[in-house]
């Protein structure tokens, strides 16, 4: 039975919790759900907002969740209020959704760890919520561990945001202490959405889902006017029309409602067959005459991809399946794109770009986990840009070309200028790891920008660094040179130019095109080095001597030789057992069927995964 | 496709299944021979991974009843297969272990007469005992000399102590010269020592030492195996925890350049990867058979046994087979299934046209000597040209053969032939 009670605009919140990584957003979500009663409590579990498998297994947030809340704070007897609050993922790949988020809120708590202070995205989502003008709530949490250092920590957020340090609500979101207190901050300072109850219907599309039996869902929120159930409505940019048949809130399960009005959140499905036409930013309104003067909101900026990588079945067999795997994939996440690729070595595929490493961490995870395809993946490489010697093009300007793949840069002769993209970085550590981490970002040719003392014991760096460098080990050392307490954001900068060359790795002459790479020409040899070492293990022998080289260019800058095999026979078949020794040959005639072939080498495609992983590793 | 056709047989009109059906030397044309196995040793070797069991803990009533048991199965058990021959010979009998001279001189002699009794025997039949050197005594060599043993093959391994010690064998190397003498002495005529190569710590000096006690015993036939390392044994899991090193495939062949070099040498022939003769005569039949895709029974646990692409094995464990050889039913005989077999302990599998190819290849160029072109299976002739421009196999003298370089790199060679 659908629920008719909409409630007026002066009693609506709409908020968002922010933090770093794991600094408890979800489980407080899950203490705001028992708190306001929202939720059946035999179906209470552990950071339940977190709903993909994905999500619970690695215990992190990927996709921001809204959900509706009704609160009467206590002795404000009669008066309910609506609250809106979304869930945001805390990982950088993710921040786009932050960006959505507070787009959609009036208010952002802003959560810190007691015990682990500030960190890269605290500062990140703090600004992002500050430059939205949201009021700011900020929240001490896990005041439960023996490791907080509460009144540390509110100092630090105190001199940051201008505020008096005890009115920093403190508060454990896992035994629920004070978390009372944060809703109470949020209906007394998180002022009420602003929008006209009466003007045109205008609401900004913040998620778009797809589901295979209902189309594309779409989540919005009303900033101007009502929706109904069987409105017919128009989006802005798409231009698609069509009829809402399901109109819902999340309560946190999904509650179908017949009208939502102005400032609340909500779902709807109108048999939108692709996500395409339900983008996210563009703006609802009700189609008919009106709808063409009805002005667009802001909406949001696209998520680029910035990192690239070409993704081959394991076995050529499978590439349909990964098309369509892909494609699925794609409907429900549009900040990933892909395109067909084809190498010498690992047959067809394709070249995809994702946020960042997370990012495809994940989407390779669900296709082996959703569509279990075995995968060949080359290593992520960012888009450069190329300046040509060949003629100017018609606009008189020396010719340009974006190189997403190390094996489409041109050749060496055709080469003007190379430029990298670059990301500036904002590192927060404590100040004994200072040394070892400027130097690993010199070591990764960053550029020192800025350097602050946030609290005598915190310092915040600000680096120029090549975004290449983020895709390798560098957040991993960072985290292991500060013993874990050092942190990092960043967001996308210029393209800078650089000497920067394109090692092949050539067996038995051939280049294996999977294993190209650009690289400073500072770097090359090591890399060279270190990749003809790795191949030279993990590509059995076979029946002549394989040179194995790093090459720029026709100049070689590394070579290791894989000796031609010498053994290659049971000694021994013994009693009579043919039938052990035959079915081993039978395997190792199915595992032959499925070896990659560079020229006349057989590479087994495990080694292909295996090298290709190490060669991540920087 | 092309086929691999041998000049004499393109135009004689021969069924394409030739090979399997009117084979010249191999199959059924190779004789008829019967397994005994035997699984008790005292101790289990560490590389070990056959059908074995140690009952060196067992008190001495114990073990002998099993060992009596275990006799009296292996008799049933060759009884209800004869049963399933008809009029055969058995040119080749090899009674093999576990350590068949664990058994006291009564019960090796029941095992060796055993054939005798159940089977017609062909006159010249060669019967094999496989003894360790510490068990074989002057008593034990009597009987099987009285049974009509005319070879045995002894488990050597090595000459050197320290390798010795690393396999886990309980002999010291002088013991094995005294064990050859004392089968002499007792008037069994053919004796073969088997030996283990490229075990780690032997290095080549060690090696050729052995080699060189081998010639000094004047022995008429050696086993020369690569030590082979099994993932489920004392030795596989030491070599996956990396406390001993993987034997390496590159000594190994030094090892085997080095075995063939020496033997050959010294006058012996090289007739297969892993066995050497003082003459073609002296040759071991029964593993000629095995090579030459032959019939055999296997009897007792573990054991295999092939007739014509049909291949079973037994139970590798003693509790089963005794349970299932012990069971009457009500002719007084044990349970059989379809094919005749002792129910319930054994499995078999009937072989495709293509897996039968597959084993006639990976069996015949064990052999110096090859194929007969008339026993080839069909192989495609991009295959053979590959296998033959990669220098793995030859047909230069009208067989099909295995290089010098390619004996070594036999699998290879196999997987070519049949891709
Ligand atoms: N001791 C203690 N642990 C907490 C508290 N709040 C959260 N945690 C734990 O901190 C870890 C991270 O909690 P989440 O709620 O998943 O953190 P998150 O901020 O949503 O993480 P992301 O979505 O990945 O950014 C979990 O193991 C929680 O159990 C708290 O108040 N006290
Ligand atoms: C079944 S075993 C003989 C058993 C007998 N009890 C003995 O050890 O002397 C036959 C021969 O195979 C060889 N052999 C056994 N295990 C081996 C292995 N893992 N690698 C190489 N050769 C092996 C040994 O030379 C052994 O003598
Ligand atoms: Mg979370």
């Amino acid at each position: 039975m659908p629920t008719t009670v909409t409630y007026p605009q002066a009693r609506i919140r709409n908020f968002c919790i922010v933090a770093h990584v794991d600094h408890g957003k979800s489980t407080l979500a899950d203490r705001m759900l028992q708190v306001t009663g929202s939720i059946d409590p035999r179906k209470m579990r552990d950071q339940y907002l977190d709903r993909m498998d994905i999500e619970r297994e690695r215990g992190i947030t990927i996709k921001a969740q809204t959900v509706r809340m009704p609160y009467r704070p206590l002795g404000d007897v009669g008066d309910e209020y609506l609250l809106n609050l979304i869930d945001t993922p805390g990982h950088v790949d993710f921040s786009y959704e932050v960006s959505r988020a507070i787009a959609a809120c009036e208010g952002a708590v802003l959560l810190i760890d007691a015990a682990q202070g500030l960190e890269a995205q605290t500062l990140a989502n703090l600004y992002l919520a500050l430059e939205a003008d949201l009021e700011i709530i900020p929240v001490l949490n896990k005041i439960d561990l023996p490791a907080a250092r509460p009144d540390e920590i509110a100092e630090e957020i105190g001199s940051i945001l201008g505020v008096e340090p005890a009115s920093i609500i403190r508060i454990s979101a896992k035994d629920g202490t004070n978390v009372d207190a944060v809703l109470d901050a949020v209906v007394d300072r998180v002022p009420p959405p602003a929008g006209d109850a009466d003007g045109p219907t205008r609401a900004l599309v913040f998620d778009s889902v797809y589901d295979p039996y209902r189309g594309a869902l779409v989540y919005f929120r009303i900033v101007d006017g009502r929706l109904r159930r069987g409105d017919r409505i128009r989006m802005l940019a798409t231009g698609f029309e069509g009829e809402v048949d399901t109109l819902a809130v999340q309560s946190p399960d999904e509650a179908a409602v017949d009208e939502l009005g102005v400032g609340e959140v909500g779902v709807l499905a109108a048999a939108i067959k692709s996500v395409e036409s339900a983008k996210v930013g563009d703006t609802i309104t009700r189609a008919g005459r009106d709808a063409a003067h009805v002005p667009p909101l802001p909406g949001y900026q696209e998520p680029l991809p910035m990192v690239f990588s070409g993704l081959f079945p394991l076995d050529s067999d499978d590439f349909p399946l990964l098309r369509d795997a892909l494609e699925k994939l794609r409907l429900n996440d549009a900040s990933f794109t892909f395109e067909p690729e084809t190498s010498v070595a690992l047959g067809f595929g394709f070249r995809c770009g994702f946020l960042g490493l997370l990012h495809l961490e994940i989407v390779m995870e669900r296709i082996d986990r959703e569509f279990r395809i075995p995968l060949v993946t080359t290593a992520p490489s960012v888009r450069y840009r190329v300046t040509l010697t060949d003629a100017p093009g018609e606009d008189g300007l020396p010719r340009t070309v974006e190189v997403p793949n190390p094996q489409d840069m041109p050749e060496a002769g055709r080469i003007a200028t190379v430029a990298e993209p670059t990301v500036t970085a904002r590192i927060l550590t404590p100040k004994d790891a200072l040394g070892p981490i400027m130097q690993l970002c010199e070591q990764r040719r960053g550029e020192m920008l800025a350097m602050d003392y946030l609290t005598p014991e915190r310092v915040e760096l600000r680096y120029r660094l090549p975004l290449a460098a983020t895709v390798t080990d560098f957040f991993d050392q960072l985290k292991s040179l500060s013993r874990g307490y050092a942190s990092m954001d960043y967001e996308l900068s210029d393209y800078v130019e650089a000497p920067l060359v394109r090692v092949d790795l050539l067996l038995n002459g051939d280049p294996v095109d999977a294993f190209s790479a650009i690289v400073h020409r500072d770097d090359a040899y090591h890399f060279g080095r270190t990749m003809t070492e790795r191949l030279k293990e993990l590509i059995p022998r076979q029946m002549f001597d394989i040179p194995v080289q790093a090459a720029i260019g026709a100049k070689v800058i590394a070579r290791e030789t894989i000796k031609a095999r010498r053994k290659d026979v049971l000694a021994k078949c013994y009693g009579g057992d043919v039938s052990r020794k035959r079915k081993l040959l039978e395997k190792q005639k199915e595992g032959k069927k499925r070896m990659k072939s560079v020229g006349s080498v057989e590479i087994p495609p495990e080694a292909f995964v295996s090298a290709l992983r190490v060669s991540r590793d920087g | 496709m092309g086929r691999l056709t041998a000049p004499d047989t393109a135009d004689a009109g021969t069924p394409a299944r030739g090979w399997l059906d009117a084979p010249l030397e191999s199959g059924s044309a190779a004789g008829f021979g019967v397994y005994l196995h035997v699984p008790f040793c005292h101790h289990r070797c560490g590389y070990c991974d056959f059908a074995t069991e140690a009952v060196g803990g067992l008190a001495d009533d114990d073990r002998d009843a099993l060992l009596r048991r275990y006799v009296a199965a292996l008799e049933r058990d060759l009884a209800t297969q004869a049963a399933t021959v008809g009029e055969r010979a058995v040119t080749s009998v090899f009674v093999g272990g576990g350590t068949p001279t664990l058994l006291p001189p009564d019960l090796l002699a029941r095992v060796v007469g055993l054939v005798g009794r159940e089977l017609d025997v062909a006159a010249d039949v060669e019967l094999t005992v496989e003894c360790n050197p510490e068990t074989a005594d002057v008593d034990r060599f009597a009987v099987l000399a009285d049974a009509g043993v005319d070879r045995v093959s002894m488990g050597a391994q090595s000459f050197d102590a320290g390798v010795l010690a690393v396999l886990e064998r309980r002999h010291r190397p002088r013991r094995t010269a005294e064990a050859v003498a004392l089968a002499r002495a007792a008037g069994i005529p053919r004796v073969s020592l088997d030996l283990i190569y490229g075990t780690p710590g032997e290095d080549a000096a060690a090696w050729r030492d052995s080699l060189a006690a081998v010639l000094a015993l004047g022995v008429d036939h050696v086993s020369a195996y690569a030590l082979g390392v099994h993932a489920n044994t004392p030795l596989g899991r030491a070599v996956a925890a990396g406390t001993v090193p993987a034997p390496d495939d590159d000594v190994q062949r030094e090892r085997f350049d080095d075995l063939r070099q020496l033997l050959r040498g010294a006058g012996f022939v090289h007739y297969e990867l892993a066995n050497l003769a003082r003459t073609d005569a002296l040759r071991s039949r029964h593993n000629v058979l095995y090579w030459r895709h032959g019939d055999y029974l296997g009897v007792g646990v573990g054991a295999h046994g092939h007739h014509d692409g049909r291949r079973w094995w037994t139970t590798r464990s003693t509790a089963r087979y005794l349970a299932a050889l012990e069971q009457d039913v009500a002719d007084g005989g044990v349970a059989r299934d379809a094919s005749g077999r002792v129910r319930d302990v054994t499995e078999e599998e009937r072989l495709d046209d293509e897996a039968r190819a597959l084993e006639r290849l990976l069996l015949g160029l064990r052999l110096a000597e090859g194929l007969h072109p008339r026993d080839v299976p069909p192989i495609a002739r991009e295959a053979l040209e590959s296998a033959v421009a990669d220098g793995l196999v030859t047909t230069a003298c009208g067989r099909l053969q295995a290089t010098a370089d390619g004996w070594f790199l036999l699998d290879e060679a196999v997987r070519r032939l049949t891709a």
